[in-house]
């Protein structure tokens, strides 16, 4: 799982697009970076299901974070188009979002572009990342070279030290909801990908400040 | 829009001045938001530095703006701050704090500037709240919009409305002008006949040259000495700011903020060529917001009726509910509003004197002070509830004891009268200066506090406690005095009244029961209802009296400065001093919000109906009067004196 575009199993064509993402991941973050300094890219997606061979992306709602900001306008919200059945899509989450649609091509362009080298952060993020990923194999990606921050773990690491393990706790705990209700942030828009995204990015922001309180303060503390 | 930017707009809309914003601007501002995490204990600003490229909104937690450790000002969900010192271009005033963890949304400077330029109301809306020292933007602007629709009679005085309606502003017609080869004295002597700040140099036809104020005198001529002799052309302003005759009130206003005018010159057609036909000054300006103390003290000091006073007394009590809804500090609003009251006192004591004079030639000369008791003695008057007031007047030959006795009498009752007529209910004790028993010389005076302190009964100690906090008005301030000497006097050769008075102050119990409820009346039209004057507010007045009085201090009745100085003279004590003051305070704050939601003395309060923070306050309110009871009941040996 290297960013290194040589030696790949995949064997679609790498799309131009996916190159020039590519290289400007090929220099990495300095360690000593501090955690304000970092460009971070908060992201969620919806889906048709957990099924990370079968299911689809509905929608990618993003925002970053800048000098410990929330852009507000760089928040995004695409939807690709998804060859599903609508009805099937609908039930899920009540999502018939019809207008606006992405071809896949464009709309995976647009990702990866909003992407850059920033710091990808999700909560249980590693789902989404796959997911996304059924559509980036088409285009020559077969993984994301840029650092990834699960704000799952995160949590569960400044809540319970380093060494804590999900094994111990409920799993409900540290789900979106009950973490931002632990963190004392209000629930809304639950349920939509940039809503979420949100959530997560002021999640995050209180994540940062309480890591700096115990002494995480550089990229290598942080990425660990 | 997306459901992020979305997200940020629906918040912003609930409050001014985002909520005079059109849906697109609205989103156009949501869009630029940038949302920032403080930390408990985390500055956002601190004062002195310039300031950040962004004006802020607090979306959640809780913000003091502080003055060094003095904290000025606290910052609610929705309020806006750190916008003065953006639009001054100069370094924050306070510094910011989050004193519970904080989101901000931070509003590019680029954005704001941009929405002030485009949409007056907006740009009016920080304008009002700049002129009156407003650091935070509050939200309430919206809800106050709200209910001034719904109650069209209200007067049209909220400071922060004034770019509603066309305003009653009065511009003066007369303007004093003078064409500019008069000499500097000449120009002063013609401001000073007719009494004006300003005169206006104009040519031939009477256009606008410029303007010459009691500032350029100060700053160009005396300051530099001036020969007087000289032109007034020389030292006018220039060049002059014009508006049409007949602008509109926020046209005006919004020229004299940005060019930071005094006055504002009015011409036929609105430029400088043409004929000058009006002027206007800040103080006209302030004059039609109606909401500074300063006015309304001006308004009543030119009252010609007394249904007039009334108005501008009913129209102080809006002050009033202002001033608490923004949670100005309590010094302050208790100086205005008894500075308000007494102002009335002495009004109404000029107008009867004037009436009585005629008929009384030989005790129109004769001193007297009108003293205010209890509350408004103590300067803690807020509302219009009881009075509590008393006449002393010097001693008089034997010849003239019974037409002065006549005279103080009929001059007490007439300013009681118009205290009545002004909203001030009467005292149900009959402890006013229309009462004979309360008109006394000097001699009399003294007596009745010899007799007090001598023999302490329960009915001398009511009285004392009441008589005890009094100030002179109106009248002779020295009359007083020597009755506070007098009074301090007679303490000191009894300590003993002292003890007594303890016992009086602790009469009350406590205010809350065994199980920590709220000791609640038991029967009776107030039963269930707290009764926040005699079981905490009297207590604690009580106890800061018989402190100082302790102390042998003079001259200070109001209750919480009395804890200042009490913490001043007793360090070892002070914290718990400065609480009091401190719980002092809140309860004077509650009660006067209870007192005007409900149009009533607010002296009854119904604990079941108070948010659950009111009732937390409350009772730790109740915190250190407790403390302070004990501490009287130990330093006064009450415990003898008991049995």
């Amino acid at each position: 799982m290297s960013w290194w575009p040589f030696g790949r199993k995949n064997t679609a064509e790498l799309a131009d697009f996916v190159r020039k993402y590519l290289e400007s991941n090929r220099i990495s973050i300095p360690n000593i970076r501090e955690i304000s300094r970092l460009n971070f890219v908060v992201l969620d997606t919806e889906t048709s299901g957990w099924n990370t061979n079968k299911d689809e992306v509905l929608s990618f709602g993003a925002v970053k974070i800048q000098n410990q900001s929330i852009l507000i306008s760089s928040s995004v919200e695409w939807y690709p188009q998804v060859d599903m059945k609508g009805e099937k899509a609908a039930t899920i989450h009540g999502l018939v979002q019809t207008q606006n649609q992405l071809e896949p091509g464009l709309f995976f362009q647009k990702v990866l572009a909003y992407l850059g080298d920033g710091i990808i952060v999700g909560h249980h993020v590693g789902f989404d990342l796959e997911m996304l990923l059924r559509i980036g194999r088409k285009f020559g990606l077969d993984a994301f070279p840029n650092p990834v921050i699960d704000t799952k773990i995160l949590t569960l690491r400044l809540e319970h030290g380093p060494r804590a393990d999900f094994n111990h706790f409920k799993p409900e705990a540290y789900q979106l909801d009950q973490v931002c209700a632990r963190f004392g942030i209000r629930l809304e828009d639950r349920h939509t990908a940039a809503g979420d995204a949100f959530l997560t990015a002021q999640l995050l922001l209180k994540l940062l400040a309480l890591a700096q309180k115990k002494g995480i303060r550089t990229y290598q503390d942080l990425m660990r | 829009m997306n459901v992020i930017v979305n997200r940020v707009a629906e918040f912003l809309k609930g409050y001014p001045p985002f909520s005079f914003l059109s849906q697109e601007n609205l989103s156009l501002v949501a869009r630029s938001v940038e949302v920032r995490y403080y930390e408990k204990g985390a500055f956002l600003f601190q004062k002195g530095e310039d300031p950040l490229p962004h004006f802020l909104v607090l979306k959640e937690g809780k913000i003091e703006l502080l003055d060094g450790m003095e904290i000025k000002e606290y910052c609610e969900e929705g309020d806006v701050f750190g916008v003065l010192a953006l639009l001054g271009k100069r370094p924050y005033l306070l510094s910011a704090k989050a004193v519970e963890d904080a989101l901000i949304y931070a509003v590019p400077v680029a954005v704001f500037e941009e929405m002030l330029n485009q949409n007056s109301k907006v740009a009016l809306y920080f304008a009002a709240g700049f002129a009156s020292g407003q650091v935070v933007v509050r939200q309430d602007l919206s809800q106050g919009q709200i209910a001034r629709k719904t109650f069209k009679t209200q007067p049209k005085d909220h400071s922060l409305l004034i770019f509603s309606d066309q305003s009653q502003i009065k511009v003066s017609e007369n303007v004093l002008v003078a064409l500019p080869h008069i000499s500097i004295q000449h120009a002063a002597q013609l401001m000073s006949a007719h009494q004006v700040s300003s005169l206006v140099l104009v040519d031939a036809n009477r256009f606008p040259l410029g303007i010459i104020t009691d500032k350029d005198l100060r700053n160009k001529v005396v300051s530099e000495a001036k020969d007087v002799s000289r032109t007034a052309g020389e030292i006018m302003s220039t060049p002059v700011v014009t508006q049409p005759r007949g602008a509109d009130f926020s046209d005006l206003y919004l020229t004299m903020i940005k060019h930071r005018l005094h006055h504002l010159i009015l011409t036929e057609d609105g430029t400088e060529q043409s004929p000058v036909c009006g002027i206007i000054s800040d103080h006209d300006v302030l004059l039609s917001m109606g909401n500074s103390p300063a006015v309304v003290v001006h308004a009543l000091n030119n009252a010609a009726s007394l249904a007039e006073m009334r108005a501008i007394r009913d129209r102080a009590e809006q002050m009033l509910r202002y001033y608490l809804d923004n949670e100005v500090a309590m010094d302050f609003v208790s100086s205005v509003m008894t500075e308000i009251n007494d102002t009335i006192i002495q009004k109404a004591a000029e107008r009867v004197k004037k009436e009585l004079d005629s008929k009384y030639p030989e005790c129109r000369s004769l001193n007297f002070a009108f003293l205010s008791l209890g509350s408004e003695g103590r300067e803690e008057q807020l509302l219009r509830t009881d009075q509590d007031n008393a006449l002393i007047y010097e001693d008089v030959p034997e010849a003239l004891h019974q037409q002065a006795q006549a005279y103080f009498l009929a001059l007490g009752t007439g300013i009681v009268e118009t205290l009545i007529a002004c909203g001030f209910s009467p005292c149900p004790g009959e402890m006013m200066a229309s009462n004979p028993r309360w008109v006394q010389p000097l001699s009399g005076w003294k007596k009745y506090f010899s007799d007090w302190i001598l023999t302490p009964t329960a009915d001398a100690l009511l009285k004392a406690s009441i008589c005890f906090d009094f100030r002179a008005i109106s009248g002779s301030t020295s009359l007083s005095q020597s009755l506070s000497a007098h009074i301090y006097d007679q303490v000191q050769k009894k300590k003993a009244f002292l003890s007594f008075l303890g016992l009086n102050a602790l009469k009350n119990p406590p205010p809350l029961g065994f199980f920590k409820g709220f000791m609640v009346e038991k029967s009776g039209e107030h039963r269930d209802q707290f009764d926040i004057k005699a079981r905490a507010m009297m207590p604690m007045a009580d106890l800061a009296r018989l402190l100082i009085l302790s102390h042998g201090v003079v001259g200070i009745n109001n209750t919480f400065r009395r804890f200042e100085r009490l913490a001043e003279l007793e360090p070892q004590q002070s914290e718990l001093y400065s609480q009091a003051g401190k719980a002092y305070e809140i309860l004077m704050r509650m009660r006067a919000l209870e007192g005007l939601q409900h149009q009533n003395s607010g002296r009854y309060i119904d604990p079941e109906s108070l948010g659950k923070i009111q009732r937390q306050l409350l009772k730790n309110a109740f915190v250190p009067l407790s403390e302070l009871q004990s501490l009287v009941e130990v330093r006064f040996q009450l415990a003898y004196f008991r049995s």
